[in-house]
């Protein structure tokens, strides 16, 4: 196994891969889900950001999506292996429906990062808990540092996304 | 093991963060870092299957409560 | 009802929780905005779980954590009719 910070920051890539991919695909950026959604993103572009990195950042904000569903699965891999992670994705489905969101952003998330974390740890290059370090890393970058910067950087993502894949309005 | 740690420092400076901050939609994303970092020291603190659920539990309620805060602030609930 | 997995706490964690507490509450104190005080008092629920946990009260960590944001809900719920 390498040293520990290292194993932090390629799981902390690893997770906001996945986050990330499942977040655009789910089209978390086009609108904002409830009305607190979009207030955030309004905000968000008056501050000088974009308006679609407005919308996944309060989309983020008001229901678990994949970025959650990350978390917990590293938690439950991390306290009860492969069954913990699923059991986090029932709780992850449960928590969406509380919070009226419709999607299912928030279990795919869960689901394809438990397979992931799950393998990472059997594969003997990572322990679980690098994975729940490097999730909340990677939503610092999101989230926590700068909104203007972040969702420029989701917008210009999610004009690639729309190339790639169509459905985008 | 550094990873609590890690998820510590974290809370610390997003909590820093959303009180320095002036608008009060952008605390949100702030608090959603914390919630994150909370989330994850619970998880790590006691490494037991239920903790998955206190974890699972912390985490959804805080978002509800970040969704109610903004909801609420931008004027409405949309009826369904 | 589990005991504790670590005997003691490691003391950057309790730290970071008292930190947080004493955190939300001066922003707490100090903000005017209705909105920003609930906010604060967010981060000073999230100060206080490690401490919950780490006593193995998982139990009534769940319970808390159901139970906090409902009354923040309720508190948003009754100042809304009173503006309204």
């Amino acid at each position: 196994m390498l040293d520990e910070p290292i194993r932090i920051l390629i799981a902390a890539l690893i997770c906001w891969f996945n986050f990330m991919i499942i977040d655009l695909i789910f089209k978390l950026p086009e609108r904002g889900g409830v009305s607190g959604a979009t207030a955030i993103a309004q905000e968000v572009e008056k501050g000088g950001g974009k308006l679609n990195g407005g919308y996944m950042m309060g989309n983020i904000v008001s229901s678990p999506d994949a970025s959650a569903g990350t978390l917990l699965a590293s938690c439950g891999v991390y306290c009860a292996g492969l069954p913990g992670g699923l059991f986090a994705a029932l709780l992850v489905y449960i928590g969406n429906r509380i919070c009226y969101d419709p999607g299912y952003a928030g279990t795919t998330g869960c689901i394809t990062a438990t397979f992931i974390v799950y393998g990472a740890v059997q594969s003997g290059w990572f322990a679980a808990s690098d994975f729940i370090a490097g999730m909340v890393i990677a939503i610092l970058t999101i989230q926590g540092l700068s909104s203007v910067y972040a969702s420029r950087l989701i917008a210009r993502l999610w004009k690639i996304r729309c190339r790639l894949l169509r459905g985008c309005t | 093991m550094i990873a609590i740690y890690v998820c510590a420092v974290i809370a610390v400076y997003a909590a820093l963060r959303v009180i320095t901050e002036r608008n009060t939609m952008r605390k949100l994303p702030f608090l959603n870092v914390v919630s994150f970092a909370v989330t994850g020291i619970i998880a790590l603190l006691l490494p037991h299957p239920i903790t998955i659920a206190a974890a699972a539990a912390y985490f959804v309620g805080s978002t509800l409560e970040s969704n109610a805060i903004a909801s609420t602030w931008s004027g409405g609930i949309r009826k369904p | 009802m589990v005991r504790g997995y670590q005997e003691t706490m490691n003391d950057i964690v309790m730290v970071a929780s008292v930190l947080l507490i004493l955190i939300g509450m001066t922003a707490a104190i100090f903000n005017r905005d209705p909105f920003d005080k609930l906010i604060s008092l967010s981060v000073l629920i999230a100060g206080v779980f490690p401490f919950i946990v780490e006593r193995g009260f998982l139990d009534v960590a769940i319970a808390t954590a159901l139970i906090a944001p409902l009354s923040t809900i309720f508190t948003l719920m009754v100042c809304r009719r009173v503006q309204v």
